[in-house]
Parts: structure tokens; sequence; C-alpha cells
């Protein structure tokens, strides 16, 4: 064009110059040909480098656990369909196609997507699920073949963005589906298969277009142009960039065919803003508007996206629907009037409603405190660089339906607790792991849920009041010559003084002295007096020992007051703490990531399932017992007001000076759960930690509804019979005898049988009053 | 002169015009990112990953030497059983503690859900009493029981049979992910345990390996065959580490097992 130019110019010249002003023309233009040519090389290396290299960076993507099924597997009917439709699946009266799903009374026909784990591809297959209870009863494949085993693909949970937070999902041009192209080109490019970057054609047809109607309403850009001024130029709008454009335009398909410039293309297009990240590609807005992958979606979802690049804000479906409505449709009409798709089609497409998502599902702030979690173990062993960019799989322990779970559970406990004065300042934060594995599967860091901020779960170390005396009770069952559960202890009031010359005196919560009890009631009833008294005993510092044993390595001073929860800790360190208890003894790291894979689906790291027996599995067991009794008959009893007496737990209650934290942590078999309450300024609560913490834990048990606690009983322990009102042996045969487990050698004598039925009276009665 | 000037100013313009634009360029982010030296990168393959997958099908085992499931001898007849410790000790229970576990599993206390189970076990067990026992479990299994939620057979025996196979092809990363599944399906199944001990010692991981025999020992009340080669994984390990005093134990203890 530049070239041109010159010689018409060079033309207008009086004659007797003109020979002189050709040369001049001439030389000029070789020299701007040359130029041109050289900038040309220049271009076309700038363009080249770039496609034929990596393309794009793409952030690393956080996935949920997937969903296994099996049969015996405890799974509702219910939380199945709440991951179904998390994953997108769309309800059929059929299922016939990838993420399709039909409900038929207790049986769930679907058909999974497939996906590249650790461990291999699980396949896209089809499954039909079949519920009893709620617990999964026949797991079949396609012609009714038994399936041990299979694992829905995982729910994606976030991303790890850097700054400029573009993000996409790349996709491969032969997986799209149909429609797709066609709906694109028709819309964008219709000459795009006949020109070579661009197109004189649709730039007049714009022009026309455009004066015709005195405004601005067609764009003569090719894809390849669109493509080029996103991938390789800025935003700015000047004559410059137009030519340059048009240049890379027409090398771009100099060099690569029209399939690679389109699939380039679908990566490439911005087709939406999530908060503060750019929608990038198809692929993702897919994901991010219907809540399925790319190559699922219908004729009218297609037509809906490709009308949005046209101005992806001001046709945002969710927030203007009837704009992106009328766009969609005209999209609809332009394939039938391009031959694309016939009137019917096109019409049952124009009959569908949007169909988009509430919100993007896979929005970074969906789970900001699980996230964070995982950023922060990321962190340890990646650079920000390697998390941001090359695409990383990370593959976490994250538990959808449990966090749903606890999330409701904090929301309905405080919409109960609103009443109390002082209700509304208290903020929370939730831990939920499951103790076999170590895993951690939900996650709360703050009241309101999805805030991104501080993440209390991680970042608050606040007094643990009364939740560090299982570690007091541990330290002395280790130490089975001097106590027992039954050990009698006094539970008066005393005092000690302090290195300082302090005075430290303890006081019970209800301000009574118990007098003398057994050791386990002390735990059960969360009683000061005696719990100090056998913590001096066993020694301060040995306690703060037995903590770091549990896996948790604390700075706490060695002062008798930290033998009534005056440390500090986190929700995530107090889970670990009762993880070991949990675990029979055997500490597991808080683990939140299971491996990581390369963008190109090869395993990359592992963080593989570890275990440190730190305790003797019969003092935990022991301890274990005595929690059971918090529950059964202590401080939370409370629970089984709204859970079956068939299911065994273990826990503790928190409550710090003047309730200014209200804690409770507690395990079934599978489940651990840390609930905290307090202020952030550390004020006072309106709430203890039985009737806060333990409230929301009761109701997040309920819903979670897990096994009952089961610990097998070491080889160290025997269960004896024993008279409740003396702590000596008894016999089975006589009334009112109960069993208590104790290390070999360390229970009372057995006692005599009794012959005849013998009264019982009335400290046998509320022994017996916990057991109905 | 001055219209000698139009048309070099025009093309110094158009020239001009052309050579900004690599200036327009510069923004443009290299995003062709850098390459790291985190080992994903330098090789396709993560440090310690086995050979692919696709070599490991054609070398694993025969197919039916897979995992050796110990399973009670009258599977079909009555497939559960409870610990001893559990069945034996108390008769009673004035203790709600102990009366919970057993009686009130859900899995049993529910008829319904799972009330096909036993015949699938003892379908497996049929499957699983393969010809040769490569994992070194004694396939008869004296007093062996499943407890409740060794019901979950069927998937865990197909993920200890994926396991196999990726051992038998060197993929220890991949065996020790797949048992880790089985874990997390049934917890408490210390074949599991033991068969992760197992890939941990040939990972050179030994002071894991006796940590993950212990937890199944804590498991394997009246089963002493298994406690046996848990015990013998436990000397091994220590031997590993340099303790041939506790290893030397520990080979005691898997005799007196037995």
């Amino acid at each position: 064009m530049t070239r041109s130019r010159s010689p018409r110019n060079a033309k207008k010249p009086r004659p007797g110059r003109s020979r002189v002003l050709l040369g001049w023309a001439l030389k000029l233009s070789l020299v701007a040909l040359v130029l041109i040519a050289g900038f040309a090389v220049y271009l076309d290396a700038t363009v080249q480098e770039k496609f034929s290299g990596k393309r794009w960076t793409i952030p690393a993507k956080v996935y949920a656990r997937p969903l296994e099924l099996f049969v015996g597997q405890k799974l509702s009917k219910n939380d199945f369909l709440t991951e179904l439709d998390a994953l997108g699946y769309r309800r059929e009266s059929a299922a016939s196609g990838p993420g399709e799903a039909s409900v038929n009374g207790n049986t769930v026909d679907l058909n999974t997507r497939g996906f590249q784990f650790y461990e291999g591809t699980e396949p896209a297959q089809f499954v039909r699920v079949r519920f009893s209870g709620d617990y999964v009863a026949g797991l079949a494949g396609n012609n009714g073949g038994k399936l041990d085993v299979v694992r829905l693909e995982p729910l994606m949970i976030g991303g790890i963005y850097p700054k400029n937070l573009e993000d996409r999902i790349l996709i491969n041009i032969n997986q799209v589906p149909p429609y797709l192209l066609e709906t694109l080109i028709a819309t964008e490019d219709r000459d795009f298969y006949s020109h070579h970057g661009v197109s004189p054609k649709s730039i007049a047809r714009a022009v026309w277009v455009n004066t015709s109607s005195g405004a601005m309403r067609q764009g003569g850009s090719t894809l390849t142009q669109q493509l080029v001024k996103n991938f390789f130029l800025t935003n700015e709008r000047s004559l410059s960039r137009k030519l340059t454009e048009a240049m890379m335009a027409v090398l771009l398909e100099l060099h690569y065919d029209k399939r690679e410039i389109l699939e380039a293309y679908l990566n490439e297009v911005f087709v939406g803003q999530d908060g503060q990240r750019a929608v990038h590609g198809f692929g993702l807005a897919s994901q991010f508007f219907f809540s399925q992958p790319l190559s699922e979606l219908k004729l009218h979802q297609i037509a809906l996206l490709v009308g949005m690049v046209k101005g992806p804000s001001y046709y945002n479906p969710r927030r203007y629907p009837e704009r992106a409505l009328q766009r969609r449709n005209l999209v609809l009409d332009l394939l039938v009037e391009q031959g694309v798709a016939s009137q019917d089609v096109v019409d049952a497409a124009k009959k569908m409603p949007l169909g988009v998502t509430k919100r993007g599902s896979l929005a970074d702030s969906s789970f900001p405190a699980f996230l964070d979690l995982v950023k922060r173990q990321l962190r340890q062993d990646y650079r920000d660089e390697d998390l941001t960019e090359e695409g990383l799989r990370i593959f976490t322990s994250f538990d959808p339906i449990l966090q749903m779970k606890a999330e409701t559970s904090m929301t309905e406990t405080f919409k109960r607790l609103a009443g109390r004065k002082g209700a509304d300042e208290v903020e929370s934060a939730m831990v939920v792991s499951n103790p076999e594995t170590g895993e951690v599967q939900a996650l709360i860091g703050s009241r309101q849920s999805g805030f991104a901020g501080f993440n209390r779960a991680i970042d608050a170390v606040r007094p643990i009041g009364s939740l560090v005396k299982p570690a007091v009770y541990l330290t002395a069952l280790d130490k089975p010559g001097t106590f027992t559960l039954t050990s009698l202890v006094q539970d008066e009031p005393f005092s000690v003084k302090g290195a300082n010359g302090q005075v430290w005196r303890p006081q019970n919560f209800d301000r009574r002295p118990h007098g003398t009890i057994y050791l386990y009631q002390g735990l059960a009833n969360s009683y000061n007096l005696s719990t100090a008294k056998i913590g001096l005993e066993v020694g301060v510092p040995n306690v703060i020992k037995t903590i770091g044993r549990l896996g948790v390595d604390v700075d706490w001073p060695a002062f008798p007051s930290m033998l009534l929860g005056a440390g500090g800790m986190s929700p995530m360190q107090v889970a670990t703490m009762y993880q070991t208890i949990a675990n029979g003894g055997f500490t597991t790291p808080m683990r939140g990531i299971r491996s990581v894979l390369t963008a190109e689906g090869e395993p990359l790291k592992r963080y593989p399932f570890q275990i440190q027996q730190t305790f003797d599995a019969g003092s935990i067991y022991l301890v274990q017992n005595a929690m059971q009794r918090v529950m059964r008959e202590g401080t939370g009893r409370s629970v089984y007001s709204v859970l079956p007496s068939s299911l065994t737990l273990a826990g503790k209650t928190g409550t710090s000076n003047d309730s200014r934290d209200s804690w409770f942590s507690g395990f079934s078999q599978d489940l651990l759960a840390v609930v905290w309450l307090g202020r952030d300024d550390n004020g006072s609560t309106p709430f203890t930690g039985a009737t806060g913490a333990l409230q929301v834990w009761t109701s997040f048990m309920r819903k979670a509804d897990p096994l009952p606690l089961d610990m097998p009983q070491p080889d160290n322990v025997v269960q004896a019979w024993i008279d409740p009102n003396t702590g000596q042996g008894s016999d089975q045969s006589c009334p009112g005898a109960v069993q208590m487990p104790y290390i070999r050698g360390s229970e009372p004598p057995a006692g005599a049988a009794c012959g005849g039925a013998q009264e019982s009276d009335s400290v046998m009665d509320w022994v017996k009053g916990w057991m109905n | 002169m001055n219209k000698w000037w139009f048309p070099v100013v025009t093309a110094i313009a158009v020239l001009q015009g052309c050579a900004s634009v690599p200036r327009g360029n510069i923004p443009v982010v290299d995003s062709s990112s850098r390459v790291s030296n985190s080992e994903r990168i330098q090789g396709k393959r993560p440090v310690a990953t086995a050979p692919a997958r696709g070599t490991a099908q054609a070398q694993s085992l025969p197919e039916d030497s897979g995992v050796t499931v110990m399973i009670p001898q009258g599977a079909g007849a009555s497939p559960i059983q409870s610990f001893p410790a559990q069945s034996g000790g108390a008769p009673i229970d004035t203790t709600p503690i102990d009366t919970m576990p057993i009686n009130t599993t859900p899995v049993t206390s529910d008829p319904n859900p799972v009330a096909d189970e036993p015949f699938d076990i003892a379908a497996m067990s049929g499957g699983a009493s393969a010809p040769s026992a490569p994992t070194g479990i004694p396939q008869n299994n004296r007093s062996g029981g499943l407890s409740a939620d060794e019901q979950l057979d069927g998937p865990v025996l197909a993920l200890l049979t994926t396991a196999q196979k990726q051992q038998g092809s060197g993929d220890l990363n991949g065996a020790s992910s797949s048992l880790e599944r089985a874990q997390r399906i049934a917890p408490r199944e210390p074949q599991v345990l033991f068969r992760l001990a197992q890939v941990r010692l040939n990972q050179g991981e030994a002071a894991q390996a006796e940590q993950l025999a212990r937890r199944g020992l804590s498991y394997s009340n009246g089963r002493p065959s298994l406690q046996a080669e848990l015990w013998n994984i436990i000397a091994q390990a220590r031997e590993k580490q340099g303790d041939s005093a506790g290893a030397a134990l520990a080979r005691q203890k898997a005799k007196v097992n037995l």
C-alpha cells in the first residue's frame, strides 16, 4: 500500500524535473520497500516465535477430591445429585451423552466425562448408581456389568492467578461441539475460509453497512485480524497499528492453516470478566457460564457465547439477560440466513432459555479459606511463576459436599443464636478433616462464607481453654502405674505460687469444688481444679511436651495457667492435635493437596500419606474413652438431644476467660471438626464452648452423618468390671457393675461374684442415666 | 520544490508509522513463559516416576496373579466376623461406649442397603483365589475375619490389583497413589496398609514403612498371619535403618504371631 502511494504522488511534478523526481521516487520506494521487507521479516519472526511456542500462560487449576463411587459407600442420593449439579450434569430423561444424568427413583444413570488423574485415566463411561438408604447399593456399567469403583471428574474449585489474572482452559479444535465453528464464522467473519488474512470484501461490506445505517455497526476485521490484535498487539487505535495488524494477519495466514488459526482464536478470545479474572477462550467461558465442558454445549449456548464476542460486558448474560437473549437470537437468525442451520433447528434453539448458571461456579472466590491453605502449601514447593503460568493441575482433598454442610451449619446456627447480645460481632472459623487420612476436607475462615480475607482457620491463634485438657489427661494416663480412668482425684480449691511470686488460684466454671471424683470425670465435666492438680502432678513441661507429641509445637511458657488453656492455637493446630488422638496415637500432618500433574497430565508431585506413632495406643484408647464420656455425660452431652445415641463421638468443649473464645473440637470415626467462635477484637462473646461452638459442631455432624467412633481395643487394654461407687474391682454379676478400660496390669483386682440382687443407690442411678 | 517534499514526507511518515509499530509491539506480554528449573520442565517425566503406564500394561504380571485378599474361608456362609476382642470380651454392656461400635455400625444396622454384599464377597473370593500369590500374603488365613468396613472389598480389591500392576512395572508412585486411594475407601483395612508399607519399603522410605506396618497392626486383631507379615515388614524396615536389634525383635514377633 505504501509502495503504491509514492509513485502516484511522483507523477504530479512538472515535466522538466520529472526525471529527477522519478529517480527520487524510485529510490525512495526502494528504500521503503527494503524497510518494509525488513519490517515484514521482523514481524514474521515475531508471529512465528509467538505462535509456534507456548502461546499462553495458564494459571494452575485447583480441583476438589473426585467423588468415588462403590457399593457399600455411605453417600445419600441428595448429596450425590448436589455433586452432579455442581459438575454441571444435565438432568435428562435418559443419560445418553457425557455430562448427562437421569434420575429414576433410587437409581441415577449418568455418563461420566472421564479425567486424567495421578494414578491414571478414568474413562468416560455410563454408570448406573442404585441407592438404598444413605448408601450406594449398586454400581453397574454399560450392559449391566458390575463396576467395582468409579470416580467422577473432580470439581474445579479455583485457580492460582498471576497479576494480570488472565485465565483460560485450553481446548483442541477437534473437540469442539457441532455448530461452534460455523456459528463463529457466520457471525464474525463469513469469508474466513476464502480470505488471506484481510478481507477487502468484508471491509467493503462494513463500510456499506456503517454508512447506510449511519453508525458503527459492523467491523471489517477478519478472525485472523482479531486474533492478531488480541494476541500480538495492544488496544491502541491508530493507522500504524491497523497496518501492522493487517500485515501480521497476512503473515499468519501464510504460515499456518485455517484450523490452527481458528483454534488459537477459540482459546484467545475474551468472553467475560469474573471479578478480577479475565475469562479467555470458549473453553473457560463454557465452564464459567454453563458449568459444562465446551464439547457438551448445544446450539443455543454456542450462539450465546459467539454473540458475546462482540461485547462481552455489554452482552453479559448474567447482568443483561434480555440484551444477551436478543443478541443470541440474532446470531441464530444469521445461521438460517447463511444456511448453516435449518429454520427448525434454529427455532428450537430460540425457544431455549439462556441457561447460564447463577454465578461462575468456579469463581476464585467460592472457597477462599481452603484455596488459601492450598496456596500456602504449594508455595513451599513451587515458585510463583510455576503456579501461575504452567497450567499445573492441583488435586486436593477438598470435599464440596462437606464444605457446604459446614457453611450451612455455621449460618443456621448463627441465625438461631442471633438473639444473644453481641452475637453479631462474633466471627468464626472451622476445620473439617478426616482423621484416618489426615486430609483437610473443608475450611471456613470467616463467618461470611466466600469472603476472602483474614483466614481465621489458619491465622487466628487464640487461647484454647479446656481444649487443652485431653493433653493433660493423656500425659497422666500415659503413666498407667500412677493414673487410671478411675483414679480418685481431689477437685478442691488450692493455690500455687509462681516463680515470679504470683499466686495462681484456679477455679471451676461453676465456681464450686466437686470433691473426690474419678479422674475421667474431671475431663468429662471439664473441672478446672482437678485438672490443674493432675497437670501439676505430671508437670506443666510434660503436658507441653505431650502437645508437641500430638503434632503441635507450641512455645508456651510452662506456667500452670497453660494447664487450663491460656496458651493459644489456631483452629488448624487444634485439628492437628485432636487428629492424633482420633487416629490412635499416630500423628499425620494436615494435608490439603494430594498430587500435582503438569498441564499435559504428567505426574509431577505427590503429597503422600505419612504417619508417625507418638503415643501408645492404649493411652489414647483411655483418653478417647474419657472424651466419649464428655459427650455422653459431660459438657458435650447436648449433642445427643440432636444426634442418635448410636453415634459414638468424642470431643471437648473449650471456653477461654470471660467467654472470649468458644471452642469445640471432636470427632467420629471418619470425621473430625474444630469450631471456633470469637471476636476479632478479643472481646467477650455471649457463648461458652457448649452454647456456641458445640451448636455449630452438632449441626454439622447431623448433616454429615459420620460413622460412629470405633477404635479397635489395643492389645494392652483390658476391660474390667468395677463398682461405680468405690472404683474397686467388681464382677459382671453384680448389680450396677460397670466396665472400664485399663492398661493391662493397672486394673483393680476383680471382685467376687454377686449372688443375689443388690439395691442400687442414687450414685448408681446417674451412672445408669447416661447409658439409657 | 515544496511539492518535492510532499511524497518524501508522505513516504517518511508512512515509514515512520510502520517503524513505530515495533514500539507498540513491545508491550506485548511475553507469554511464552520462561522455563524454570523445576522438575516438570526438565523432563517430561517427574523425577521419581517410573516408566510410562503404557509399558506397565505390557510388562504386568499374568492377569490373575493380582492380589491375594484374605477372605475367610467360609466367606459365602458368614462373611462378617467381628474382632475377637469385641465379640469375646463383653457380653454386657452396661457401658454405652462398648455397646456401640459393632452392633450399630451403619452398614449392619441398616438391613437393606448392602444386603447383597455377602454374595459379592463370596463371588470375589472365588475370583481372587488366584493360582500364584506373589504378594507374600499367605492365602489361607486361618482366623482372619473381615470387620464391618472390610465389606468394601470390591473396590479395595480392584485398587489393590491396580496397585499391584503398577508396582510390577516399577511405577511405585502410581502404586502408592492407588493404595492411598484404597486407604481412603477402607481406611482400616490392614492389608492396604500392609501393601502401602511394602511399597514405601521399595521406595526406600524405611521409617514410613515401619510406621504404616504398625498402623496396620493396630487393625489386625485376630489375624495372626497378617500380623506376622506386618512384623516382617517392620523387621526389614528396621534393618534398613540400621537397627538390627530392633529388627531381630520384630522378627521374633513375626514368629510368635504365626
